[in-house]
């Protein structure tokens, strides 16, 4: 089960990282494309069209589907400066309520984003570029990653309690 | 309620759970709809839906997870293994000799990575065991590498500036452009720093004995060459108007691959690291600009920011009382927080407070990124430190304090920005358009 749902995370996580790497290359080629047909005179349509708009959809995608890999390999930034110096004991107590905040704001978080996803197709939003793309389906890969995120969060919280020690990580950077 | 009364509440309230240890994202998102909830009358979640997917999907956005991905291309290939080699030849000359290369290696990557803390680490991995065998002074080393280091948050691309300007709607083309000579003017500061301490103490720095001539200077730096091309293509796009931001960075992620496999030694695998490496840490930033985002929403639907704004207009204070009130708060924070937290914080609370006295906002988000590099080098948080002592394994305050110098170098330069505010807006000025 704990492999199986770490395994979720790390595809959404690669589907993440690949979107990254197409909006690298969409771009690139509306620029090869528009240097193409206005250096050298090529009979080419000049613009992919409402490709910024692809771009950034790809770009919510991204952030979103990485969000639940992010979590799990502890690459979501937090102060550590007071829990760090609790007790093992306060330690993992501090941990189990920040777990159970987090959970608290996810499952709000994804029934809203999700709400906003059902009204989307209710109105039948679009995007207003020249072609017009229906909301709902970017919206969706943000609502499928937060779904994910909220699973991850409960899936740690659960973890922990079972361990009696914190599972994520610190983080190293920022 | 009154207004500092709320204001003090959700203050608290942040620190609360940021103490807590709740993730920073989420913190800011908590604080956000905690006065949404107490101290407006709009609906929370709708608000939170409506932020996130508004602002996960921006054009300018898009410029950060690509100049991410770049850098951690480049961070693979052999740029970094040949950043020593490369440029020692050329500054054994000069007096402080090879602490140069510290100085200059971490303005280059700076360039080339855009992160700090991977900064101080890719070069000082390289260059503390070099510089240590060859008798530097410890103080000297690892004072050079903790303040050149923080370079990576001003010399564009920088991922900071990416972050201010999404936060406040000013063009990144812009900031990138008004980093550019403060950048150059920190690397002065910072080598006239150690050609000064040299030159007092002629003792402290050990002698080159190796000289090579141009041809061979040329090969060892081989390796820098198409990178330094790379790097003053983007930048020159940009300046020049060719190409946006986020269109610099798409075809410089597709260089970057380009040269890496070129250069040799760069796998597969390497490739495959750097590509979810980078979706982690753009994810990681994206994240803490939505919760940023949303606070920022739910701060104008309280109208605190506005009030804060426009009572620090009545109060007649001129700039220069603000910007020195501002530099001790964002030193304080700076010890507490990370970087980015501190930028997204003040776009969301302090920026119309900043605008109500007349400070240009392209100027400001320079000034904010000096404050917050001094911030990197202070402990009790400060990434480079951080960095240092997973590298070295020595006590972080003695890395502080080897540091220090160029903590007031870097307040140095946040005076002479304000003196002279010219050295910034002198090239967004002069910009096409």
């Amino acid at each position: 089960m704990r492999t199986f749902l770490d395994r979720i995370y790390l595809a959404a996580g690669w589907i993440s990282a690949f979107t990254i790497l197409a909006i690298a290359v969409l771009i690139s080629a509306q620029i090869f494309l528009n240097f193409a047909t206005r250096v050298f005179g090529l009979p080419l349509p000049s613009t992919i069209p409402s490709y910024a708009d692809f771009s950034g959809f790809m770009l919510s995608a991204a952030t979103f589907l990485a969000m639940p890999y992010t979590f799990r390999s502890g690459g979501h930034i937090k102060v550590s400066l007071v829990t760090a110096r609790l007790p093992a004991r306060a330690r993992l107590v501090a941990e189990v309520i920040a777990l159970l905040a987090a959970i608290a704001l996810t499952v709000f978080a994804v029934y809203y984003i999700w709400v906003l996803v059902a009204e989307s197709i209710h109105f039948g939003d679009v995007s207003n570029g020249t072609i017009p793309i229906p909301l709902w389906i970017p919206q969706t890969a943000m609502g499928i990653g937060m779904t994910l995120l909220c699973l991850s969060v409960i899936h740690s919280l659960i973890e922990t309690l079972l361990r009696g020690e914190p599972v994520i990580a610190a983080s190293e950077e920022a | 309620m009154s207004d500092p009364v709320v204001g003090l509440i959700l203050l608290a309230v942040l620190f609360v759970f940021l103490a807590g240890g709740l993730w920073i994202a989420l913190s800011l998102s908590a604080v956000a709809a905690v006065a949404l909830a107490f101290f407006s009358n709009s609906s929370v979640g709708l608000n939170l839906a409506v932020t996130f997917w508004g602002h996960s999907h921006s054009w300018s956005l898009t410029a950060l997870p690509l100049f991410i991905l770049m850098g951690e291309i480049l961070l693979r290939s052999r740029l970094s293994k040949d950043m020593f080699n490369g440029l020692a030849p050329w500054l054994g000359g000069l007096p402080g000799r090879l602490l140069h290369v510290n100085v200059l290696g971490c303005a280059i990557f700076a360039a080339v990575s855009g992160s700090s803390a991977a900064t101080a680490a890719t070069i000082g991995k390289m260059s503390i065991p070099e510089l240590k065998s060859r008798g530097y002074p410890e103080s000297l080393i690892l004072g050079t590498l903790a303040g050149s280091a923080t370079l990576g948050l001003l010399i564009p691309p920088s991922i900071i500036l990416i972050v201010y300007g999404v936060a406040t709607e000013q063009s990144i083309a812009r900031l990138f452009v008004a980093g550019l000579i403060p950048g150059a003017m920190l690397v002065g500061l910072f080598s006239l720093y150690v050609a000064v301490r040299a030159w007092m103490d002629p003792n402290l720095i050990p002698v080159e004995t190796t000289k090579l001539d141009i041809k061979e200077k040329l090969w060892e730096a081989r390796g820098l060459i198409p990178v330094a091309l790379l790097i003053s293509g983007v930048i020159g796009a940009i300046y020049t108007g060719i190409a946006s931001p986020t269109d610099a960075a798409a075809l410089g992620v597709l260089l970057s691959i380009f040269l890496a496999v070129l250069s040799g030694s760069f796998t597969r695998g390497d490739f495959m690291d750097a590509l979810l490496s980078a979706a982690r840490t753009s994810c990681m930033i994206a994240f803490i600009l939505l919760g940023a985002a949303f606070l920022a929403v739910s701060m104008g639907f309280t109208g605190l920011p506005r009030n804060l704004a426009s009572w620090i207009g009545e109060m007649g204070l001129s700039p220069y009382v603000l910007l020195a009130v501002l530099t001790i708060f964002f030193i304080v924070l700076g010890l507490f927080l990370d970087g980015i937290s501190v930028v997204v914080l003040t776009t969301s609370i302090i920026m119309p407070m900043v605008l109500a006295v007349g400070i240009d906002p392209i100027w400001f988000g320079i000034y904010l990124v000096l404050v917050v590099e001094m911030s990197q080098i202070t402990p009790p948080v400060g990434f480079n430190l951080f960095v240092i002592q997973g590298l070295t394994g020595i006590d972080i305050l003695r890395i502080a304090k080897a540091a220090l110098p160029f903590f007031f170098l870097l307040l140095l330069a946040v005076v002479l920005i304000t003196l002279f505010p010219g050295i910034v807006t002198y090239l967004p000025d002069a910009m096409s358009r």
